[in-house]
């Protein structure tokens, strides 16, 4: 690419992978709170809808064995609006490196429970992890590893090119 | 208020103990609510079809509510031995035992089951339990587990509309 152009290798790997995680955390996010059951409308059905939701969730968080119920019941509320937040702000992009960051340790955490029940062989019939009720196999295994390693990349990449000048900043 | 359900299925033994008993109380028995049990036997589970013949025929002899709350309170045991005929004899008397036994040879048992998973897939169940609630011509599909607190917020939100 030419040296004037903001789009040098590493920036286009950040750029694509902030989008593919920004998106894959929204909609993981839109799959915990809007999914299994959906009403918009009238207001109070879809503040069930979301309830009944964080429940069912919470019900697939239980299924891990690494929480109390109570405990479980927290993360299920908090999770899926910590997932909006950063898929969000990885699709705006703004201080990207650190939010990449937050991405990696996020999918570390995952990572390390999926890994957990796994070794265990714990019966988990929906990971809880998008819409589809996806039972915890070596696939999910995989697939989240290659989401960890495109963050690790992306975040490596994104502190490389953070130390640099912008190609757009005007000479000094 | 229409639920599938699957009485080998741990998400609707949880919706059994945790709300469809509370919710027969205090709404179905006061009139409130009317509720439908409907059978979504999945493929996936080995004695699901069965159990749900047991359940129908039962409800034959207006017994389904001793025979729901025996099946849903043992899944754990009956899914490992397939033994539900011994389980449902528990809570039966013998001359129950003795009719159920012949209705669950009756293919309209079968065909009744099939008349409900039919009725699940037009309203796209695609897991169990689902909890299909009309009012006012309006069908608000419920899928997975609900609390009983969370459901009669909804309920009583719902029914001063």
């Amino acid at each position: 690419m030419l040296q004037s152009s903001p789009l040098n290798l590493r920036r286009t790997v950040v750029l694509l992978g902030r989008l593919f995680l920004g998106a894959t955390f929204v909609y993981a996010a839109y799959s915990k709170i809007l999914h299994p059951t959906f009403m918009l409308h009238p207001w109070f059905a879809f503040k069930f809808a979301v309830q009944a939701n964080l429940a069912n969730f919470a019900g697939e968080v239980e299924t891990f064995k690494f929480l109390s119920a109570a405990n479980a019941a927290l993360l299920a509320h908090t999770l899926p609006f910590i997932e909006l937040v950063l898929g969000l702000l990885l699709l705006i992009g703004w201080r990207v490196r650190y939010w990449l960051t937050a991405a990696s340790l996020l999918l570390i955490v995952f990572l390390s429970v999926l890994t957990r029940a796994y070794l265990l062989h714990l019966d988990i019939k929906d990971c809880g992890c998008f819409a589809t009720p996806e039972p915890l196999n070596s696939m999910t295994l995989v697939r989240d590893s290659v989401f960890l390693g495109a963050a690790l990349l992306c975040t490596y990449f994104a502190f490389v090119e953070a130390r640099k000048p912008h190609p757009w900043t005007a000479p000094s | 208020m229409e639920t599938f359900s699957d009485f080998q299925c741990p998400a609707c033994k949880q919706l059994y103990l945790g709300t469809s008993r509370q919710l027969n109380d205090n709404y179905v028995a006061t009139g409130k609510v009317f509720a439908i049990h409907r059978d979504f036997p999945l493929p996936g589970h080995a004695y699901s079809r069965i159990a749900a013949r047991y359940g129908r025929a039962a409800s034959q002899l207006g017994r389904l509510e001793q025979v729901e709350q025996v099946l849903f309170e043992n899944q754990e045991k009956w899914e490992q031995t397939g033994d539900v005929d011994g389980t449902v004899a528990s809570v039966l008397s013998p001359g129950d035992m003795t009719k159920i036994r012949a209705l669950i040879k009756n293919p309209a048992i079968d065909a009744a089951i099939e008349k409900d998973l039919a009725l699940g897939r037009t309203y796209a169940v695609n897991q169990t339990p689902t909890t299909v609630i009309h009012y006012k011509g309006q069908t608000y599909p419920v899928v997975g587990i609900v609390s009983y607190d969370v459901l009669h917020q909804f309920l009583d939100q719902l029914l001063t509309q």
